[in-house]
């Protein structure tokens, strides 16, 4: 009856500002999307409630309970009621930059919180379908807020402009508890899913998921648990979760380069994949393809390589086959210019590598270990070390050995090329050292194709000039045909 | 055998370099398609190259990119307008690329090839085309799509008409948010071409339902919107349907969305008209000048004096000056900087009366802001208000803000109160500069930053230009002798920078009688760097100078310095010998 009557307010607020009902029929249709209309009617039916709800909340046959009495001191058939009041109370938004004069509400509020904690936590609570649309309403009020933009007086100063601090919530000493408070909601352990699943809806985990982009670390560390939870209980929220998650992510990827959030939401995605029931389907392939790999591509990896790392390494553990998918994936989005990033690359290859079979070794590691060829040569010496260092995993080692024939070619030149031009001493001398693997490997292999690469480069000029050569003539044959398809092009054109 | 081998040439060569390891390499071989394609002539263009290329579309961005580009200009290769759609293969297939660039530049390629191709060319091929990639699984796909549309909806039938405009509303609640962005700042283009009947109706719901979209980075790009659509209505069903969105877009609780409404007020208040901006979104702007935000006050601040322009006096002094007033003392210095750099322009709108008595004394407070850039805004826009109530009324407050800034401990500070100088000095006139401003101008020659001596001295040659030769000859070089003799070499040589700069605008007799002597004496000076500046310096003079001078007095001295000990100094006077003998050369 509650639910009837919340579901009937958002409709008549939104109809009187907009004569076209057409899209709110969709909005209400949950249909697993999240559409258009969801998050305006979200709001206004809080809104709408938050101004009713006085009236709304006590109908479960007992009268209202003032809501500044204490839980001691009520008998036990109002403690439910008096729980409900005090949400209502708590909803209640108060400004923190004006402390002063809300000093004392704020307080009030803080201790009611804290009271409704202690009260959840006491185990006394029934989570009935009024308290948990009370908790998700105190939550959503409280919670789902736009965050400021960020603070540009600091940056007028000068110095210093790259360790911005952080911004964080005056309100967060309510904030904290009022995701205490959600996440034990979520963690109730004889929660009515089917009820809870009606307000906690498509909507309010999309505003959940957008706070994850909040700049203070607490918050999304609360967030993380939270949203774990609910991606552990609702199993008819996942496939949602997953998709809205995935957008976030595109858009970082592919729009902004700018997100908070991103390794907290791979570490829950963490504990998702490797949650993933195998043989895998197809979307979740999907993920790891469209989203998970072009995550290498933004310059903010640093701050979620780790996660990213562990994410992709899950999958490989779940499906042999998708290891060449990832390595063609990291050749793809390769670093040229940013060295930092490349030792990450190298770090995560090698992690790769540790789990790819010979079979899927086999079919990428042309283009792979030209790459490597590369990073053997970067005069960034850290990244020509890094490189160096993949031969002393045995794995690897393993893998190159049985395929000696089409790796050491590729990777001796790139040697040669070291000793004779790197500057960095250290490098040189593992330079020298791998070269003595290599030769120990295959030592027929290494001479021949030693001298193979001297050749080469006699060779190379030569190729150049056959390239010249072949576009003069193309060239000429333009030319020629030029004249014969411009008369003839004549009347077509105009 | 060498006529097979001819005509299957120019294909080879391109499979070969496409297939290269090195992307530069790929990439050159693309860049040079058209040549290939003039080998290969028309015919096989469109047979052979064309399919080639549609297949082998998996490489590198870059490469992709300029793959884009080349086909936008590959229209003759392939035989004319007539054959255009065959381009559409290749290109059709790039629109699924992730990489934003790729895709912007395929679908404006193809935007570029559709707007020549034939009505019926269209229908049979682009429209089929869009109509797939609208369907497209992957969201990429959807995202090109909302760029076509304007390209194609005027040659549909109108069937299709009616299928693109429900495709179109399609996109715009597309579940992803990605592909909405994409369909709401592409619908200003698409209403455009849409018949007025239909815009009414149809595309005003579609964007009605966009405006309430959850999502704030969706109702952002809807502002422009509105200000795209509110030109193409009537002003009628403008001020209908527009008005109320613009309006509730100003309260939005994203205030992403406010401060694109107030940054795009003025073009907003021009779809809807004078009238309805005076009636309702002055309250709208007052709105967003007191916003929580500093963020939303620095765009409000910014647009102050357009805004006004729109509006009668009366109505900017009663609604819009009280705010103005908050803002002049606003706690964040950007909001203030905002306004202080447009508040000047208010003064023509509010007349002589207004400004003396309302905005004056804000001016004022302005001047005597604690953060620079509020001072330098209020300074740079001075010739403004000096054509309504003239200078005088400000001059008393001027000085003390213009000696501070001319002493700011930031050289940026300092250096652009210089660059207003010049402005200042011809809004001020003589006779106050000549009080107050001529020993500052002086005293940044000698300053401890490079850049602020190096304008100080551009500063003067400007000033000499504004107040002629006879007045620097009387307040500028005199002091310019006295400073030549400044024991540290640096603050030497900027009047050496200052010399060469100034000559041209003195003319011929004074350099020579008075400023020619000094540079002689720099030469002699003991540092070499002022020695070899002193050559360069008679380098440049010699154009200035009599003939007969520069032999008798600068060739003596650069002879001399030829036989300098140091290196650099021997340069610079061979060179400035040189060109003194290139001069007699060619006389």
């Amino acid at each position: 009856m509650l639910k009837q009557f919340l579901n009937k307010i958002p409709r008549k607020a939104v109809k009187t500002d907009s004569p076209d009902t057409n899209g709110m029929e969709q909005g209400d249709n949950s249909n697993g999307f999240q559409c258009t209309l969801g998050g305006a009617t979200f709001s206004s039916r809080f809104n709408v409630v938050k101004r009713v709800s006085s009236a709304v909340f006590p109908t479960g046959g007992t009268e209202a309970v003032d809501p500044h009495m204490s839980f001691k001191v009520v008998s036990n058939s109002q403690k439910q009621s008096l729980f409900l009041s005090k949400l209502t109370l708590c909803c209640e938004l108060y400004d923190f930059n004006d402390h002063d004069k809300n000093y004392s509400q704020i307080n009030l509020k803080h201790e009611t919180l804290i009271e409704l904690v202690d009260f959840v936590s006491s185990g006394s609570v029934k989570f009935n379908e009024a308290a948990i649309s009370a908790t998700c309403k105190m939550c959503a009020i409280n919670l789902f807020r736009v965050f400021p933009p960020k603070d540009r007086s600091n940056s007028m100063g000068g110095a210093g402009e790259d360790a911005e601090e952080p911004m964080f919530d005056p309100a967060w000493s309510h904030l904290q508890i009022v995701y205490d408070l959600l996440l034990r909601l979520v963690s109730y352990s004889s929660l009515d899913l089917k009820v809870a699943k009606k307000y906690m809806d498509h909507s309010f985990i999309l505003r959940l998921l957008d706070l994850f982009d909040s700049e203070d670390p607490r918050e999304r560390d609360c967030l993380k648990t939270v949203m774990h939870r609910v991606y552990g209980k609702f199993m008819v929220h996942r496939p949602f979760i997953r998709k809205a998650v995935s957008n976030i992510i595109y858009r970082f990827v592919f729009e902004t380069q700018r997100h908070n959030g991103i390794s907290e939401l791979l570490e829950i995605f963490g504990s998702v994949i490797s949650g993933f029931a195998l043989p895998l389907k197809e979307e979740h392939k999907m993920f790891l393809l469209r989203a998970l790999i072009p995550l290498h591509k933004p310059k903010p990896l640093g701050v979620y390589h780790q996660q990213l790392t562990y994410c992709v390494i899950q999958f490989i553990d779940k499906d042999q086959k998708l290891a060449s998918v990832v390595i063609k994936g990291l050749l793809k989005y390769w670093p040229i210019t940013n060295s930092q990033k490349e030792l990450m690359f190298l770090s995560e290859l090698e992690e790769v590598l540790e789990m790819t079979s010979i079979g899927e070794f086999q079919k990428v590691m042309g283009p792979l270990f030209r790459r490597i060829a590369y990073c053997l040569n970067s005069t960034h010496y850290q990244v020509s070390e890094r490189a160096h260092l993949l031969w002393k995993n045995e794995h690897i080692l393993n893998l190159v050995s049985q395929n000696s024939q089409a790796i050491i070619p590729l990777t001796l030149s790139a040697l040669e090329r070291n000793s004779q031009n790197h500057w960095n001493q250290a490098v040189l001398n593992l330079t020298r050292n791998l070269k003595k693997i290599l030769s120990e490997m295959d030592e027929e292999l290494v001479t021949s194709s030693q001298r193979t690469s001297q050749e080469e480069g006699s060779t190379l000029s030569s190729t150049l000039e056959k390239r010249k050569a072949a576009w003069e003539r193309l060239e000429a044959a333009a030319r020629g045909s030029l004249i014969s398809t411009d008369s003839a092009a004549c009347p077509v054109t105009f | 055998m060498a006529a097979l081998d001819e005509t299957l040439y120019p294909i080879a060569v391109l499979i070969d370099e496409l297939k290269n390891e090195d992307m530069q390499l790929r990439l050159n071989s693309i860049r040079r398609l058209s040549t290939i394609a003039r080998a290969l002539g028309e015919e096989r263009t469109r047979k052979e190259l064309i399919p080639f290329l549609s297949e082998n579309n998996d490489d590198d961005d870059e490469v992709l990119l300029a793959l884009a580009e080349e086909m936008e200009a590959f229209i003759p290769y392939v035989g004319g307008v007539e054959h255009a759609h065959v381009l559409l293969m290749p290109l059709e297939a790039l629109c699924s690329v992730e990489e934003t660039s790729v895709r912007d530049k395929v679908v404006e390629s193809l935007c570029r090839i559709g707007s020549q191709m034939r009505e019926m060319d269209l229908v049979n091929w682009f429209i089929p085309m869009v109509k797939r990639l609208a369907a497209g699984e992957w969201f990429t796909a959807r995202i090109s799509a909302c760029g076509l549309f304007h390209i194609i909806y005027s040659s549909a039938p109108e069937m299709l008409k009616m299928e693109l405009r429900s495709i179109y509303n399609q996109l715009c609640q597309d579940h992803m948010p990605m592909v909405r962005r994409s369909a709401v700042s592409n619908l200003g283009k698409f209403a455009a071409k849409v018949e007025y009947a239909h815009l009414k109706d149809d595309v005003m719901s579609i964007f009605k339902g966009v405006t309430q979209d959850d999502q704030d980075s969706v109702r952002l790009l809807a502002v422009e919107g509105c200000a795209a659509l509110g030109k193409l209505l009537e002003p009628q069903d403008c001020v209908e349907r527009i008005l109320p969105i613009i309006v509730n877009f100003s309260q939005d609780k994203s205030w992403r969305v406010r401060y694109m409404v107030a940054n795009q007020l003025y073009e907003l208040c021009e779809a809807v008209g004078p009238e309805p901006t005076r009636t309702d979104l002055v309250p709208a702007y007052v709105r967003l000048l007191r916003d929580n935000e500093a963020e939303v006050r620095i765009a409000a601040a910014g647009k102050v004096t357009k805004f006004c322009h729109i509006l009668d006096a009366q109505l900017a002094i009663e609604h819009i000056l009280p705010c103005v007033k908050e803002l002049s003392s606003d706690s964040s210095q950007h909001v203030r900087s905002a306004l202080a750099s447009v508040i000047m322009g208010m003064a023509p709108v509010l007349g002589k009366d207004a400004t003396i008595e309302q905005l004056l004394p804000i001016f004022l407070s302005l001047l005597k802001d604690e953060f620079p850039d509020v001072r330098l805004n209020i300074i740079s826009k001075l010739d403004e208000v000096n054509q309504v109530i003239g200078i005088d009324l400000l001059s008393q407050s001027l000085l003390p803000a213009i000696v501070e800034l001319a002493e700011d401990r930031h050289w940026r500070v300092r250096l652009a109160i210089i660059e207003y100088i010049p402005l200042l000095a011809s809004q001020l006139g003589v006779r106050f500069f000549d009080d107050k401003l001529g020993a500052l101008c002086m005293q940044w020659l000698q300053d401890k930053v490079y850049s602020i001596r190096d304008a100080a001295a551009n500063n003067l040659k400007r000033l000499a230009e504004e107040f002629g030769p006879d007045w620097a000859m009387q307040h500028i070089i005199p002091q310019i002798l006295e400073m030549s003799n400044n024991p540290h070499y640096l603050y030497r040589m900027t009047i050496l920078h200052a010399i060469s700069l100034l000559a041209p605008v003195m003319g011929s007799e004074i350099a020579c009688s008075k400023l020619l002597p000094l540079v002689i004496n720099a030469s002699k000076d003991r540092v070499p760097n002022i020695k070899f500046n002193a050559a360069k310096v008679m380098q440049s003079l010699i154009p200035i100078l009599d003939q007969s001078v520069v032999e008798k007095t600068i060739r003596p001295c650069l002879v001399e310095l030829g036989e300098d000990p140091d290196v650099d100094v021997r340069y610079f006077a061979n060179q400035a010998i040189l060109s003194i003998d290139r001069v007699m050369m060619s006389s």
